[in-house]
């Protein structure tokens, strides 16, 4: 089971989803994907996006106004 | 299969509990001042206008509802294509539908039940209305276009871009200086675009007027609405594979 870390310190809003979905393409099914954001809106459309595609997914928070979005690849 | 049980890693915080409980009192602090000068700003803007501290309130309460349901006109138009997600789409669907109902009280009492206050000397045009009636046509579709290739690229449109600036979010703050700086230059070339006639259509599509009275223009307003409703719904569901 791999891990990767995606950094979209400082992205706006499309650009974390675009690489998120690029990344999860490279990846195997059971591997972790951790995305790394500071804009609220792709807390909104990344958990929406991976969800709908039917990956796990939980939000946390590392700082104030920082995020963690890790995802399971599930299929 | 095994693994399905779910396993995520947790991340480890970027903080120690003291850092954030001093963040959390810088906020504390910070929302402090900035309170306090809001209030003086409201004092003095109410001097200028009798309803300007009203408006000011207005606009706080705008801004912290668009912070917190991550409320985004940008995103109702570019997450379906992106993400397949409507959630956005409707909320705005229903928002255009309930300023609708709005809108339509003040025009009402602008224009006269069975519109026979239009034409008159106190009501020459519909732009005069409340509501924001304008020329439509070509120019609307191009500016719209050129306006949403914008907002994508710079992750927010107006009042969007405004509400990250408030959370901190650098990339919004120059947004803005070039939001202001795009105005201007449309404000400039607007004359210019207007003397072309194929491009700016000075005819201001007005519902009531064109299907002749209130009652059909409420059907076709709402009806649209609803259509649209329907389709972004049906669509979200396709996408998100519930149909």
């Amino acid at each position: 089971m791999a891990e990767k870390t995606l950094d979209c310190l400082g992205e706006a809003c499309p650009v974390p989803l675009v690489k998120t979905q690029k990344a999860m393409e490279s990846m195997a099914v059971g591997d972790v994907l951790i995305v790394n954001i500071d804009h609220s809106c792709a807390m909104k459309n990344i958990p929406d996006w991976a969800r709908s595609v039917g990956h796990v997914v939980e939000i946390e928070e590392v700082a104030e106004g920082e995020w963690n979005i890790i995802i399971q690849k599930m299929k | 299969m095994s693994d399905t049980t779910i396993t995520i890693k947790r991340s480890t915080p970027k903080e120690t509990p003291e850092q954030r409980a001093r963040k959390r009192l810088i906020q504390f602090i910070a929302s402090g001042v900035v309170l306090v000068l809001y209030i003086l700003l409201a004092a003095f803007v109410q001097t200028k206008n009798p309803q300007g501290a009203f408006i000011l309130l207005i606009g706080l309460g705008f801004g912290y509802i668009l912070q917190r349901s991550r409320f985004c006109f940008t995103a109702s138009m570019r997450d379906p294509v992106l993400t397949g997600s409507t959630s956005l789409t409707k909320a705005v669907i229903i928002a255009l539908a309930i300023s609708s109902v709005g809108y339509m009280a003040l025009q009402m009492k602008a224009t006269g039940l069975s519109l026979e206050k239009l034409g008159t000397d106190a009501l020459k045009s519909v732009t005069q209305l409340p509501g924001h009636v304008r020329d439509a046509g070509v120019h609307t579709v191009l500016g719209g276009f050129l306006f949403g290739i914008g907002a994508v690229i710079a992750g927010g449109c107006a009042s969007g871009t405004f509400m990250r600036m408030g959370e901190g979010f650098v990339q919004q703050w120059i947004v803005f200086i070039f939001f202001i700086i795009g105005s201007v230059i449309g404000m400039a070339v607007l004359p210019a675009i207007k003397s072309v006639p194929f491009l700016y259509q000075a005819t201001p599509v007005y519902l009531p007027k064109l299907l002749g009275g209130w009652i059909p223009a409420i059907i076709f307003q709402f009806g649209m609405l609803f259509i649209l409703y329907i389709i972004a719904d049906i669509y979200g569901k396709k996408k998100s594979g519930e149909l």
